[in-house]
Formats: structure tokens, C-alpha cells, sequence
């Protein structure tokens, strides 16, 4: 059993530290990730706490209802954010990243210690796969919010629908990956290709400024 | 097994509607067509979420939330971009002939509550209702000069859904001809039109 509450207070110290130091852009990225580490937390507590209510098994609940407990959570910090500073398309699009990628790596640690680091290539393939769909799924939002409308509530309930958008990519990646062979192969590269056609075709038409 | 192939036939076409739209929403830089490609992603992502739960483990998922979410994602998306084609002008007098979409999905709501879930009927019933309403009031406007292919489709998409739902309650064996699997064909035969309908409303 690993106490993944310690594991926080370990790496989030030193980053609150550096918190406290750095100066505007370099400590709001640094909050994000923060941020994006203690939803991954808050979101392990409630998935737990979910799982254990509806009586179901810890793989069914990684494709069930993990997937929608995180993206929930995980947008909580941006929309906290975007409600309360008002910010520009540039902060809002890093930011959501920054969370992800908080997220992601807390992620990480946890999947490490509690399976172990013997195994390079899987944690390689585990590594990139979540890092990117965590990504993917934070790009999704950032970009489609501010990209597909104008108007204030079309914004809210376009949030709604992208959400609801990336959960399911989530839960498709969790099920894939909960499988072995060609097809855990399959799941992790799903959201590498996304990013790499991402990159390719439309980072250059997606405005920021 | 029949239900596999159903979804699979889905799948495949969603994914060619997909590339499609994506391709042209690249090409002419459309919120229209990012919209359709999200209704279409939507779509498919729900359903390649369905399938591989019953590829990998023989059932459909227990808690059903996911898939649900994706479509109601869809939805969502499809109603935004009836709004988006239509001029704001429509939007303010509404016939009242569109509240008839709202009455018939609070109605058949009514009949699904009574043999399944109540939550999920609920949201699908005003989510479809909008999207009725929507589409109704866009067929009827008071001066006719608007295209009406998109709204003709839409009320197609959503009474073929409807059929597919009413005909899932009384006919459950695994036949080829019972009219739960025609209207699943039918429905997966009705997204690409949707295409050239977006076509025309964007072009219009």
C-alpha cells in the first residue's frame, strides 16, 4: 500500500517553496502544477471513495469512474481561474496544460511506486501515454473553449460538452491501457498520435494572441 | 453478436464522417464544421467506448455514465451548430408549432422512465427537445428564405434515435429483420448526410 498523501507533501514542499521565491509567469506556471498534483489526489480520494460506494473492482472503476472524477477535478483549478482572473487565450491555454501536466506527473510517481521502476519500456510507454492523453485532453478544452464560441453561457455549456468529450478519451485510453499486449501498445500511442497530428497540421492556425 | 457488427458498421462510418469534416474545418477554418467534427467525435467516441467494453469484457459497462456523457456531448454539439447557422433573428419568434419537439420528448421521457433510469431519460429528453425545437422552429420560419437541409436532417437523426429507443423495449432477440437493428442501420445511414446538409447551410 502506498500513502500517496506523503508522497505529495514530498514533492509539493519544495515546489510551494519555489512558489513563494519565483516571480509573475515562472510562479503561475508553477502554481498550476501544483494545482494539477492536488487534483490528481483529490481525484484518487473520490474515485476511491465512488468505487467503494457503487461496489465496483479497481479495473472496472479505472475505465468507469475514474475518467470522469478526473477530468472533473482537474478542470476545477482552471475554471477557478478563468471565472475569478478574467484571463487572456495565452494564460488560459498554458495554464490548462501546466494542470495537466501536474496531473500527469503525480500520476506517475503514484503508478511507480506502486508498481515498481524494474520494467523501462513499460514505464516509457506508461510515461508518454498518460503524460500525453492528460495533454490531449487538457488541449481539447482550452482550445475548444475559446476557439468554438463567443458568448458567455455558449462557453458554458460548450465547457460541459467538451468535458464530457475528454472524458470519454480518457476512459477509452484507461481501457485500453488496463489490457496487455498489442493492445496496451495500441492505447498508449493513441494520444501520441493526436499530439504528434496536432502539432503537425493545426498548432500553426491556432491563435493565441 | 448482431450488436457488435451494428457498432462496428457505426464506428467505421463515424470515422470516415470524422476525417471529413476535420479535413474541411482545416480547409476553411468553419467553427461549423469543428462543430460537426465534435458531433461526429462525440459520437464515436461513445461508441468505440461501448464496443470495447463488450470486446473486452463480454458486457456492457455496469455504470453506464461514460457513454452516455459522450452522447449527450453530441447532442450538445449538433444543437450549437443549429444555433450557429441559424440568424439570430429566428430565434426570438418561435411558431408554435416547435414546442411540439419538447411535448413529444417529455412524453416518450414519460415512457421511458417507466421501464429504465430516470436521470438519463431526463437529460436526453431535454437535449432532444431542444434540438426538436430548434430544428422545428428553423422548417417554419415566417419569411421562408432560409436552406432547410440541416433542420430536415436533424428531425430525421432524432426521430430515427427515438425509433431506435422504442423499438429497444419491445423487440430484444438477436433477428436480423426486427426494427431495432433497421433502425440502427438507418441512423448510422443518416450521418453522412449530414455533411452535405452542413454543406449547404454554410455555402447559404
Amino acid at each position: 500500500m502506498s500513502y500517496i498523501e506523503n508522497i505529495y507533501v514530498c514533492l509539493a514542499a519544495p515546489m510551494f517553496l519555489a512558489i513563494l521565491c519565483l516571480r509573475k509567469n515562472s510562479r503561475q506556471s508553477l502554481i498550476f502544477v501544483l494545482s494539477g498534483m492536488t487534483a490528481c489526489l483529490l481525484s484518487a480520494y473520490v474515485s476511491t471513495y465512488l468505487a467503494g460506494l457503487t461496489r465496483t473492482d479497481i479495473v472496472t472503476a479505472s475505465y468507469e469512474i475514474a475518467p470522469v472524477v478526473e477530468e472533473v477535478i482537474k478542470s476545477l483549478p482552471i475554471l477557478f481561474y478563468l471565472l475569478v482572473f478574467e484571463p487572456d487565450k495565452k494564460n488560459t491555454y498554458s495554464g490548462t496544460l501546466m494542470v495537466s501536466l501536474g496531473f500527469a506527473t503525480f500520476e506517475n510517481v503514484c503508478f511507480l511506486t506502486s508498481y515498481g521502476t524494474s520494467e523501462l519500456l513499460r514505464l516509457l510507454i506508461r510515461g508518454f501515454g498518460t503524460g500525453a492523453m492528460h495533454v490531449v485532453c487538457g488541449m481539447v478544452v482550452a482550445v475548444g473553449l475559446f476557439f468554438l464560441w463567443d458568448q458567455i453561457w455558449l462557453q458554458a455549456v460548450g465547457a460541459f460538452a467538451l468535458l464530457c468529450f475528454v472524458i470519454t478519451f480518457h476512459a477509452i485510453f484507461n481501457l485500453f491501457v488496463n489490457q496487455s499486449g498489442v493492445i496496451f501498445w495500441i492505447g498508449s500511442a493513441i494520444p501520441l498520435i493526436v499530439i504528434f497530428i496536432y502539432m503537425l497540421f493545426l498548432h500553426r492556425e491556432v491563435d493565441l494572441s | 453478436m448482431l450488436e457488435r457488427y451494428g457498432n462496428a458498421i457505426q464506428i467505421a462510418t463515424l470515422a470516415v464522417c470524422v476525417t471529413v469534416s476535420l479535413f474541411r474545418a482545416a480547409k476553411y477554418r468553419s467553427r461549423s464544421w469543428t462543430l460537426l467534427s465534435f458531433f461526429y467525435g462525440s459520437w464515436l467516441l461513445g461508441d468505440i467506448y461501448w464496443l470495447n467494453c463488450l470486446l473486452f469484457y463480454g458486457e456492457t459497462p455496469h455504470i453506464s455514465v461514460v457513454s452516455d456523457l459522450s452522447w449527450y456531448a453530441a447532442l450538445i454539439f449538433l444543437y450549437m451548430l443549429l444555433r450557429k447557422i441559424s440568424p439570430p433573428e429566428e430565434l426570438r419568434d418561435a411558431s408554435p408549432v416547435s414546442w411540439l419537439g419538447p411535448a413529444f420528448t417529455i412524453g416518450m421521457a414519460v415512457f421511458f422512465m417507466i421501464r429504465g433510469e430516470i436521470i438519463s431519460n431526463l437529460i436526453y429528453a431535454g437535449l432532444m427537445g431542444l434540438l426538436l425545437f430548434a430544428a422545428i422552429r428553423r422548417l417554419i420560419p415566417e419569411d421562408r428564405t432560409e436552406q432547410s437541409c440541416l433542420p430536415t436532417m436533424i428531425l430525421i437523426y432524432c426521430l430515427l434515435e427515438y425509433s431506435l429507443w422504442t423499438s429497444s423495449c419491445f423487440w430484444n432477440d438477436a433477428a436480423l429483420f426486427q426494427p431495432y437493428y433497421i433502425f440502427d442501420l438507418l441512423l448510422t445511414m443518416c450521418f453522412p448526410f449530414l455533411i452535405p446538409a452542413i454543406g449547404k447551410a454554410v455555402t447559404t
